[in-house]
């Protein structure tokens, strides 16, 4: 069977002292911080992402004004989402109106133009919406990440440090959080409110979406805290909470940073979904899926209006999902990295050597 | 062990007690069902209002009718559950029989489909970590997990349905797409394979070739018209079956097994001929359960025949291959209706259809019409659904196995000198079952009320829509029926995935 | 005869061709004899005429299987249909107004049963509360259901019915006694109602059953109805209140729930899925079937964009709906499809407050009291909103000739519109935005002489929430609104209609959507204690001329009387209206006879018509 056989081929070339002797000498006299890092950074896919992602965080906080209390800092575009300037009708294709500026043709008029993502249907400019969109989204991805990533951990790592009693309790209030359907509360409190602005959104979202991870760090800390490295710790006069939070914690940090970026790139899809169903941002508010869902009908006609928030969903959560992915590779200490074709010339030559 | 149950299931009724009493009032407060008709001057929205405060109890506080909502539910402990009546004067409890076989057509297949193809893809692709193989399945797998399902539904309609369907009107593939579903497919399998470069060529020129005749010979023959596989094409395939099945369930190198298998392979492509006499005059879910329980015989059957010993092994993998080809066999019945199914006046020259569950004024005694039907209807929600849910399984599965195979008793088989295959399939393959089976329990109970955006939009009347109805016209009653239904379904699933957990892994230990 | 060569060689090449053409093309169906239509709702019961069950699906497939002495165009006239009978005033005083309705000879139900005045009874046995509490069905308005859980009691008909309708000898005609003469009197008659399947079901039969036993079955109906018998009637009652709730209909299901007058019947009905009608083939009710059509579905699709969709498909042939711009240039695209553009018939508007609605705290914002300030004011902000921007950017797009409102009492397109608008003092809030803006300023500075667009007066306004089209109809306001020198705060919310009342707001924008054509449908708009009048209008003045719409009167007066209305209205600058929301109708282009109606029934009013 070929699909084996290629691992047989290569287990053959490089004995397994050679693998053990590649993944020592990369740790050798490193911190913990330094191989995360290390690896980290070895990950090509997560380094573009996380490029990418801080490039479109800063592009999209940059774009428009922001206030913070009484200050405003102004943002480099020229448009906000309150100027409703004209609607452009000229050429424009199959009859539309407000298509975008946006020129990649380097010897034409190449630049953004003066409405690069379109405008909406009363002219307000799309780059400006989108922008906007993008922040709120962006807001909501990392309020979830971070309520429901705390409580979480915390949920978690006490249910399964203590056990027992505690342990029962706080799985059954897990088991009661998971009984009320997001939908129906979130649609529920945004018609009693009136709206729910998206930070509160966004809280709640966060407040009923831990309950995943809580099982999770549960587990990780049911199975650690039978290991001899704990034992050892208590026998050495460790309290509790220095166990928890120095000892195992730091072991389970892996599962629970892949499983926070995991909760934040479905967040982005979850306010999508809540706003395509009405119960979620709703306008005159402005966010990515709200954008999204309001031109689902537009993809024939003008499509510009249907990708751009598509474009910057998919790119957020899959720079999120990449960059996940890479911390996992480099948290998890089991984890082997690619072995390429220097490496294995290097072992081989090492064994030679030692021979 | 018992106790622990019991106890589980005594929290889990105060935990449902206290969550729907929440629900309830919190809708109560939130919503007036009668907001509507007050602002209308229509003749009869008097009567309106009169009939909704009666019929619902309107004018008892919602802390107090929650317990006349309650008291119907307990009434399930006297054969008597009465979850209330909807706005519409329709039983809650009918809504919701009505609902839950729907949702469970289009969540089952999509589910096992998504964690069939999303275990396959994941394995291969931790079998070749780092490969190119693994980098597309990753980005793959990545890309479909940021997708809006709606979004992902609007395009399939687009293309997989109106363009498919005018393009069977005048079906004529273009050279241009030819070749560049060719190139797909060439990199796909070549990547499957990988190796060096050399390989990866001749990989890649094969797929592409024989991708491009295949498709140059469908259009020729305009085969989508009629579809169908003929007993040549089965033979060829159940041949290809036998060995492949006979490779992963015990290596090439067991004769017996590769000669049973082939014999099954042989008896299906005989049956062919009767089967279709069978299937025109009988054919029945009936017919198909007994033709299964022959195959199972056959192969017990083969098994005894050609082994003494080790029955086990041989009759799996005889099994497994009639199994298969009997699927090729049924597949090519179905797909004989296709061009009588198209033709009646219901579908009307479209077969593949956007919307619904069943095309209702297709009038047909025809088992296969019939099925076809289904399956039709099935096609796009369920495929928005696999691709949703298979970059999960893909990343859970791919994830599960390189955990399991730095573990230390893979390594130890390797250095007992067993074959890859046998350390994949018998010490790792089973590991690495152990956390996915809790997560399929509660990806499937996720996704029977999650699927509302999938059901909305291809117009399934599944518990989705029903629980969106409940909210959008303030239908309380029917609102707490989803609710309840649902609640019920998180507490048990979760209960479930703690039992086969510590069923499958003895180190876990429950209620202690 | 003799072929040469090439002759031969040309009838090979093209006898191939045929083949290969004939080969390619996929059996196409002769020309099409069914109709499928898309429906947002599901169908929940037969009986459109309960409290519970009054939705538009429901009473579409009614439409379909029963037809009585008018229908209502898409013009929303009445129009008599003079096959089954006729309808005359046969006293026409003061306190004593008579209708007699005569159906006609040799007409019958799909049963074979001759149709006569006795099925038109029940209409009153099911508006009348005096006689369902007489016959001891009980009281309407108490907390208990009466035996026919009907819609219609508690109504016009009910407020001025005098005794029970008289039978006439020949048991042809019925005449109604009416206490005053009432406006649009001809919708309160009665519709036929096949009442021996009534009376056959309430006797647990099943099956259809001979025309005699019918016969005799409506004579037993007849018996009760006159003696008051509360058994017989109450059984009745059952069976027209609950019988028909059924969602799913196959050959199990008793027929003689399906027997109607129409020219399609109920054959067949898939749970939230579709309803099958079949043509029937006794039908002589009303116009003649003009095409060979002989099923009608109903398909429902709740979503939009799904629908329009699977029209693209061809999977429906009449999609009616509200979609988007989007949608509506998408549906323009596809070639197998007719797009009708259209309206419904609600109508979105301005309102101004006056004062507190009845029971909210004292209203003490800029636009209090009638007359003076106050109505400067509201005329001012009227005149701020940017209609003519709004229909442009918003509604043309959907619909192009999408008029501007001039009036909230009658649609562009009625009688008489086009004097009402030109009289009716609509004119002052026409002309350019420049124009008005800059009259809009002169009233706002002779009570805030500071105000400008950097130092405005604020508006609060309720913003219908989770709509696109609301809060860019309010951006669009909102900007123009600050050159004139008011800041609009929009307050969005979610579930607004409660809200509307509240005295916190100055100003709200929503749209009615009347569902019948009625003359005096606006006046609980504007008249004091009027049930949507929540923005204390108090005009006495205004009472006085909205009273008279409660009388029947021609076109002309009705007009005139309008025009007098609606001046005072935009002198105090009431309201305002801005556009009809459009409703588009997509149509397979092989189906004739569609012809979309703004009222709810919106395309099956007139199924008599429609063809391949």
């Amino acid at each position: 069977m070929k699909l084996f056989g290629r691992k047989e081929k290569a287990t053959g070339e490089i004995l397994a002292g050679g693998e053990n002797a590649i993944a020592n000498k990369e740790v050798e006299g490193l911190s913990q911080g330094q191989i995360v890092r290390r690896r980290f950074f070895r990950h090509r896919a997560a380094v573009i992402a996380l490029v990418a992602l801080s490039s479109i965080i800063l592009f999209v906080l940059t774009s428009l004004d922001t206030k913070i209390g009484p200050i405003r800092i102004p943002g480099w575009w020229k448009w906000t989402v309150e100027d409703i300037p004209e609607l452009r009708f000229e050429d424009c294709p199959g009859g539309t109106t407000g298509c975008p500026t946006l020129s990649l043709n380097p010897t034409g008029d190449f630049g953004m133009g003066n409405h690069p993502f379109g405008q909406d249907d009363i002219g307000r400019d799309y780059f400006a919406l989108v922008m906007n969109g993008a922040r709120r989204s962006l807001m909501i991805m990392f309020v979830i990440g971070a309520v429901s990533g705390f409580i979480g951990v915390v949920v978690g790592s006490i249910s399964g440090f203590y056990g027992k009693r505690v342990d029962a309790v706080l799985m059954r209030l897990v088991d009661f959080i998971q009984t009320v359907p997001t939908i129906i509360i979130a649609a529920v409190i945004g018609k009693a409110a009136g709206r729910v602005g998206p930070f509160f959104l966004a809280l709640f979202l966060g407040i009923l979406g831990w309950t995943g991870l809580a099982r999770l760090v549960r587990a990780q800390f049911l199975s650690l805290r039978e290991m001899e490295f704990v034992d050892a710790a208590r026998v050495a006069g460790a309290s509790n909470i220095r166990i928890a939070f120095k000892h195992i914690l730091p072991n389970a940090v892996g599962q629970i940073i892949v499983s926070v970026t995991l909760i934040m790139a479905g967040a982005i899809l979850t306010e999508t979904a809540l706003s395509y169903l009405g119960f979620g941002v709703v306008a005159p508010d402005v966010s990515l899926g709200l954008l999204i869902s309001q031109y689902e009908s537009s993809f024939t006609t003008r499509p510009w209006l249907f990708w751009w928030p598509g474009f910057f969903i998919i790119s957020i959560a899959l720079c999120v999902n990449f960059i996940g992915d890479g911390l996992r590779d480099a948290f998890d200490p089991r984890q082997r990295r690619r072995i390429t074709k220097k490496d294995r010339l290097q072992a081989k030559l090492q064994i030679k050597a030692g021979e | 062990m018992l106790n622990y149950i019991l106890r589980r299931i005594g929290v889990s009724i105060m935990i449902l007690f206290g969550s729907s009493f929440l629900v309830y009032n919190l809708a109560a407060y939130a919503s007036d069902p009668l907001a509507e008709l007050r602002l209308s001057t229509d003749d009869g929205a008097r009567q309106q209002i009169i009939a909704l405060t009666r019929d619902l109890q309107l004018d008892v506080p919602p802390p107090i009718r929650y317990f006349l909502w309650l008291k119907g539910v307990l009434g399930l402990f006297v054969g008597n559950l009465n979850l209330g009546m909807t706005r519409e004067a329709s039983s809650v409890q009918e809504e919701l029989a009505y609902a839950i076989p729907v949702t469970i057509r289009l969540v089952l297949v999509a589910t096992i489909t998504a964690l069939l193809l999303g275990l396959a893809l994941g394995i291969i692709s931790a079998l070749r970590q780092y490969s190119r193989f693994d980098y597309g399945m990753t980005f793959l797998a990545f890309l479909l997990y940021s997708l809006p399902i709606f979004w992902v539904a609007v395009l399939l309609k687009e293309f997989m349905a109106i363009q498919f369907n005018n393009f069977l009107s005048e079906p004529n593939i273009p050279i241009k797409w030819m070749f560049i579903f060719s190139i797909f497919t060439g990199i796909f399998w070549s990547s499957l394979f990988g190796g060096e470069r050399k390989r990866f060529w001749s990989v890649f020129a094969g797929a592409f070739a024989t991708n491009f005749v295949i498709l140059w010979a469908i259009d020729l023959t305009n085969w989508y018209l009629n579809p169908g596989l003929g007993p040549i094409l089965i033979a060829f395939l159940s041949i290809g079956i036998a060995f492949g099945v006979t490779a992963i369930s015990t290596g090439l190198s067991n004769s017996t097994a590769k000669k049973a298998a082939l014999t099954m392979a042989g008896l299906a492509v005989v049956w062919y001929y009767p089967a279709q006499w069978i299937f025109n005059n009988f054919g029945s879910y009936l017919t198909i359960l007994i033709m299964i329980s022959l195959i199972v015989l056959t192969g017990i059957g083969l098994s005894r025949v050609f082994s003494k010993i080790d029955h086990g092994p041989i009759a799996r993998t005889a099994i497994i291959t009639g199994l298969m080809s009997g699927i090729l066999i049924l597949v090519d019945r179905i797909m004989q209706s296709w061009a009588e199914y198209s033709a009646t006046d219901a579908v009307n020259g479209r077969p593949v259809p956007t919307y619904g569950q069943r095309k209702d004024q297709l009038v047909t005694t025809d088992f296969w019409i019939n099925n076809l039907d289904i399956i039709m209807h099935l096609i796009l929600p369920t495929l928005a659904l696999i691709l949703i849910s298979l970059a999960g399984w893909i990343r859970y599965s791919r994830g599960a196995l390189l955990e399991v195979l730095n573990q230390d008793y893979i390594r130890t088989a390797r250095a007992k000198g067993l074959n890859e295959r046998v350390v994949i399939t018998r010490h790792a393959f089973r590991n690495m079952m152990l956390p996915l089976s809790s997560l399929f329990v509660g990806e499937f109970v996720g996704l029977v009320g999650g699927a509302v955006i999938t059901e909305r939009v291809f117009g399934w009347q599944g518990m989705g829509t029903l629980g969106i109805k409940a909210i959008n016209s303030y239908d309380l009653n029917l609102l707490m029926g989803v609710n309840l239904l649902l609640s019920i379904l998180v507490i048990s699933g979760n209960l479930i995935a703690d039992l086969v957990y510590s069923a499958l892994d003895p180190r876990i230990r429950l209620g202690k | 005869m003799k072929f040469t060569r090439s002759a031969k060689f040309a009838l090979a090449a093209a006898a191939s061709a045929a083949l290969a053409v004939s080969l390619l093309t996929p059996a196409q169906a002769a020309t099409r004899s069914t109709i499928v239509i898309h429906d947002t709702n599901s169908l929940t019961s037969f009986n459109s005429s309960t409290p519970d069950t009054n939705l538009t699906i429901n009473s579409k497939v009614g439409n379909l299987s029963g037809i009585g002495f008018y229908y209502i165009n898409d013009k929303k006239n009445v129009v008599r249909n003079t096959t089954f009978g006729d309808f005359k005033i046969v006293k026409n005083n003061a306190t004593d107004f008579r209708i007699q309705y005569t159906v006609n000879k040799g007409l019958v139900w799909s049963d074979g049963t001759p149709i006569n005045a006795v099925d038109l009874l029940l209409t009153h046995v099911l508006s009348s509360n005096t006689y369902s509490k007489a016959a001891g069905l009980g009281d309407p308005d108490s907390d208990n259901v009466p035996a026919f859980n009907s819609n219609g009691y508690g109504g016009t008909y009910n407020d001025n019915i005098v005794g029970q309708p008289v039978l006439s000898a020949d048991k042809m005609s019925v005449t109604l006694q009416f206490k005053q003469k009432i406006a649009n009197w001809d919708l309160y008659g009665p519709g036929p109602a096949p009442v021996h399947t009534l009376v056959l079901l309430a006797e647990g039969k099943n099956g259809l059953q001979s025309v005699k036993d019918n016969e005799a079955a409506r004579d037993r109906f007849l018996a009760a109805y006159n003696s008051k018998n509360t058994a017989v009637l109450k059984a009745m009652g059952k069976v027209w209140s609950e019988a028909y709730n059924i969602t799913e209909v196959n050959d199990k299901t008793n027929p003689l729930l399906f027997v109607g007058n129409g020219g399609f019947l109920v054959d067949s009905a898939v749970t939230k899925s579709s309803v099958t009608l079949k043509v029937n083939p006794k039908y002589n009710s009303g116009p003649k079937l003009s095409g060979t059509i002989d099923t009608v579905i109903f398909k429902f699709i709740s979503d939009g964009t799904a629908a329009a969709q699977a029209l693209a498909n061809g999977e429906l042939d009449v999609y009616s709906g509200q979609p988007t711009a989007d949608a509506v240039a998408a549906l323009k695209k596809l070639s197998n499809v007719n797009l009708i553009g259209g309206i419904n018939a609600c109508y979105e508007h301005w309102d101004t407050r006056v004062g507190n609605a009845p029971g909210q705290p004292d209203y003490n914002g800029i636009f209090k009291g009638h007359g003076g300030k106050g109505a400067d004011l509201r005329r001012a902000f009227l005149l701020s909103i940017p209609r003519e921007e709004i229909n442009e950017k918003l509604i043309k797009p959907i619909n192009p000739n999408a008029p501007i409102l001039g009036s909230t009492f009658i649609a562009p397109g009625f009688e008489g519109y086009e004097r009402l608008v030109a009289n009716n003092g609509s004119g002052y809030y026409v002309g350019s935005q420049e124009a008005l803006n800059a009259k809009a300023a002169r009233l706002l500075k002779k009570h805030y002489p500071s105000a400008s667009p950097s130092n405005p007066v604020k508006v609060n306004v309720l913003v219908p929430g989770n709509n696109p089209r609301r809060a860019a109809e309010f951006a669009l306001a909102k900007a123009n609104a600050l050159k004139v020198g008011f800041d609009l705060v929009g307050d969005v919310q979610a579930s607004w209609s409660p809200k509307i009342q509240l005295s916190t707001y100055d100003a709200q924008f929503f749209a009615y959507c009347p569902s019948a054509v009625t003359q005096a449908g606006s006046n609980a708009n504007f008249q004091i204690g009027g049930g949507n009048n929540r923005n204390g209008i108090s005009l006495p003045n205004l009472d006085a001329i909205l009273n008279k719409l409660q009388l029947p009167m021609d076109n002309r007066t009705y007009i005139s009387t309008i025009i007098q209305a609606e001046r005072i209205i935009h002198q105090e600058g009431l309201t305002s209206g801005v556009f009809l929301h459009p409703a588009v109708t997509a149509v397979n282009k092989n189906l004739k006879g569609i012809k979309p109606s703004p009222l709810s029934d919106d395309v099956v009013w007139n199924w008599w018509e429609w063809s391949y």
